[in-house]
């Protein structure tokens, strides 16, 4: 009987400190436009920002100082390529990068006079390929379109040549190709750098706008001196665990509809990969949440006014973004930030919700991950009761909080 | 009467106690910097990522295999993390991240190439992961040209011929690569000229909203007007020139550790660099003051900041091209100015071009010291009203 009378209480407590979290979350307009302005809004821009996968036809400029007819087949090569397009035959070194100063070309191709000649008398023939460097993703498009058509000149070349020396037919043609490859893109073949990026920066806001609106709905209790407020008088004392339950609850019924919009709805609106099941990817992303929002507990009580914790944090967006390992591999980052990524929920959820939905992974696959991001929700359930404990008795010594001159 | 002089240095004397008084977030704000730069400078330290592990799946166990894995461990970009004996297990093995590609040399491939039966191998490469797949991608398909190379040679040589000659048959092109500006495709330098500023003018802008805000907030925003004789412009600048001053030092010695001591390329002038370090830092603020007038509410006003400040990355087009976004956000990457700042940086330090290709982009970031113009009234109104009511 006392067994079920408790969690009677446990379940009312519960519902108390959700409801009067939601209160708080909807009386306060800033919480508001982060949890659902930038919430929503951010993946709907990047979807705007990133629409293409790769760059197609990037303009290049040819200088042709040789202008013979092995010159001119490569240029056409080059132009049928789907990486770049020739868009100016210039007529010197001098007014190609004239082009490229003025960005109308992002890469020039310079056949030197002599390469017509080279290639006559079977020597090695030379091609100069400029690439503009202030985008990595022009450099690429410009290197690989050269070289595809360079590969495919080599080719036909060497089995003329081979034709010259004798070499002749079948003989000439594995000669050619002595040792084929064919390349496999595993995993999102078509894609580039629209599936590569959205799926890590889903993750990200979803952690992020979370944190700064949780942040900010502490900041604004110390500021009005209202922490005490949402919590239950007979909560003060002990049972922490419930306030952060409560707590909690207000915000996973609200970030499950986020979820749901951004990383499952998005990504197929988008038509970015979602090749993950959607009972595994849920059971994935769960623990990710809980621990999101038992971080921002922790943190929030730290939070002296309502915008402090986005003026000193959210340059830590770019930073956590990049210890996901996500760009820069976590293979080859030095230990001491791989540990420290570890901490974040993030650098988990993101490393696991890419291989789930873009590589078919299970949850197999990523239980170092899962399990990680278990015991970090653990670890900050642990902080989060210790971080409401402490605030509720650090108020009553506190001196009374000015009641906002005009924060009403 | 008080020359304007005297009004402005009235608001410094009050500002400075002020700062002194409650240094916290100046200096967490300076602490966030300096813990950026060294962050990304200690990430990316090997400036392309270095000994990606791959694996290999050898299903041919022959002289041939071997010694692919042999050239493979010789590179610098890739290292074979494990050899496989089926394809089944390093698809897993990439599922689960330990390895970025692999290499599938079927059963009977080095018979095949004594036989001259041409085979084929297999090179697998992860798409999920640009950065790393397309480098390890690129590393296994430079190895395999070699390897077909050396067949070439080995045959040729059988045949009788010269060193010189079996080059110009198995190597009639050659592609010379000129990176300009960046010669060892350094991602550090690529990307960290463009975040770290970024991340100092994400700073700036916060702190310019805040610090007016919350004159409002503490109740002391009529005492700050009056300090100045009612000039809002004067309030302003009197205000802020503090903190302008501070980032503009922190940005120039930005400036300084990455190309300085770091030695990014740098083909062009420090000077004109310099110049838009400070536009920039400027224009940063004056965005904010702009942001603060449009929106006089704090919080609203920091949330759209802090908005406006991080989307500023993706649309300075430093890593996928403005060229390539929709058009609608194309014209809108202007109202960005780390997109100027972008620019120039390009146009200085890649391409070392003169100084008349800038003059667009710093007056673009001249006309943002303008914004307040528009809606310093409003400020000011806002002020005055609160003091009425109180």
């Amino acid at each position: 009987m006392k067994m079920l009378h408790n969690i009677q209480q446990f379940l009312e407590d519960l519902a108390e400190v959700c409801q009067a979290e939601w209160g708080r979350i909807f009386g306060n307009t800033g919480v508001l436009l982060i949890f659902f302005v930038a919430g929503v809004g951010y993946p709907l821009i990047f979807n705007g920002i990133y629409v293409q996968e790769n760059l197609y036809d990037v303009p290049v400029a040819v200088v042709d100082d040789a202008r013979c007819k092995e010159s001119k087949r490569f240029i056409h090569k080059m132009d049928a390529t789907p990486e770049i397009e020739v868009r100016f035959e210039a007529g010197s070194m001098a007014e190609a990068e004239r082009l490229m100063a003025e960005r109308k070309v992002n890469g020039i191709i310079h056949f030197p006079s002599d390469y017509g000649e080279r290639l006559a008398q079977l020597e090695t023939a030379r091609v100069g390929v400029f690439c503009d460097m202030s985008s990595f993703l022009y450099y690429k498009s410009v290197f690989m379109g050269a070289n595809f058509a360079m590969l495919d000149e080599m080719k036909q070349i060497e089995f003329t040549r081979y034709g010259l020396t004798g070499i002749t037919g079948q003989q000439a043609n594995t000669l050619v190709n002595p040792v084929g490859y064919d390349d496999v893109k595993l995993f999102v073949p078509g894609g580039g750098f629209t599936s590569f990026l959205i799926p890590a920066l889903l993750i990200m806001v979803i952690q992020q706008t979370l944190f700064f609106g949780v942040g900010m709905l502490g900041g604004a209790a110390r500021e009005e001196g209202t922490q005490l407020a949402s919590i239950p008088p007979r909560l003060r004392r002990r049972h922490h665990d419930r306030v952060v339950l409560g707590r909690t609850m207000a915000y996973i019924v609200l970030y499950g509809a986020l979820v749901a919009i951004d990383l499952f709805l998005i990504p197929r609106m988008f038509n970015l990969p979602h090749i993950a099941q959607i009972g595994q990817l849920t059971l994935f992303l769960l623990p990710f949440l809980l621990s999101v929002c038992f971080l921002s507990i922790t943190c929030s009580s730290l939070f002296r006014h309502r915008e402090s914790g986005i003026v000193t944090l959210v340059f830590s967006s770019i930073i956590l973004l990049f210890l996901t390992g996500f760009a820069w591999p976590q293979s080859s980052m030095p230990d001491p930030w791989r540990w420290l990524s570890y901490l974040f929920p993030s650098t988990h959820a993101v490393q696991g919700y890419v291989r789930m939905n873009s590589m078919g992974a299970t949850l197999h696959e990523v239980s170092f991950e899962y399990l990680m991001l278990w015991v970090l929700t653990l670890l900050y359930f642990a902080t989060a009761c210790l971080s409401v404990g402490t605030g509720v008795r650090r108020r009553p010594r506190g001196k009374p909080h000015r009641s906002g001159a005009q924060g009403k | 009467m008080k020359t304007l002089f005297d009004k402005l240095s009235n608001v410094l004397r009050r500002e400075l106690p002020r700062i002194k008084a409650h240094p916290r977030y100046l200096i967490l704000a300076t602490l966030g910097i300096a813990f950026s730069y060294l962050f990304f400078l200690t990430l990316m330290r090997d400036g392309q990522p270095q000994k990606l592990p791959i694996a290999i799946v050898d299903e041919d166990g022959s002289y041939f295999s071997r010694r692919l894995c042999h050239e493979i461990e010789a590179t610098q970009g890739v290292r074979v993390a494990r050899v496989y004996n089926s394809h089944k297990e390093a698809r897993a093995a990439m599922q689960r991240q330990e390895i970025y590609a692999f290499l599938h040399i079927p059963h009977g491939t080095y018979n095949d190439v004594l036989a001259f039966k041409a085979p084929h191998v297999v090179l697998y490469a992860n798409n999920a992961y640009l950065l790393s797949g397309t480098l390890s991608y690129k590393q296994l398909m430079t190895i395999c040209n070699l390897a077909a190379g050396a067949v070439q040679r080995e045959v040729l040589r059988k045949k009788g011929m010269g060193e010189e000659q079996i080059m110009g048959l198995i190597m009639p092109i050659e592609i010379d690569a000129h990176l300009v500006g960046n010669p060892m495709a350094n991602y550090q330098s690529y990307l960290l000229t463009t975040i770290l500023p970024g991340i100092l003018g994400l700073m700036a802008i916060l702190l310019t909203v805040f610090s007016i805000g919350m004159e409002s907030r503490e109740g002391t925003a009529g005492e700050w007007l009056a300090a100045a004789d009612g000039r809002i412009g004067v309030a302003l600048v009197g205000k802020l020139l503090p903190y302008a001053c501070w980032f503009i030092a922190l940005q120039l010695l930005g400036n300084l550790v990455l190309f300085g001591f770091c030695q990014f390329p740098m083909q062009g002038h420090y000077l004109t660099l310099a110049l838009c370090s400070v536009l920039f830092v400027l224009a940063m603020m004056s965005a904010g003051v702009f942001l603060y007038g449009l929106i006089p509410q704090m919080t609203n006003a920091i949330c759209f900041s802090a908005f406006y400040g991080i989307l500023a990355f993706s649309l300075s087009g430093f890593t996928y091209p403005v060229s390539g976004m929709a058009r609608p956000l194309q014209a809108l990457s202007v109202v960005f100015p780390l997109r100027q700042n972008y620019l120039v940086y390009v146009n200085e330090a890649l391409f070392g071009l003169p100084l008349s290709y800038s003059y667009g982009h710093l007056c673009i970031l001249v006309l943002f010291l303008l914004l307040p113009l528009i809606t310093n009234s409003r400020i000011k109104k806002q002020i005055l009203s609160h003091e009425n009511a109180a």
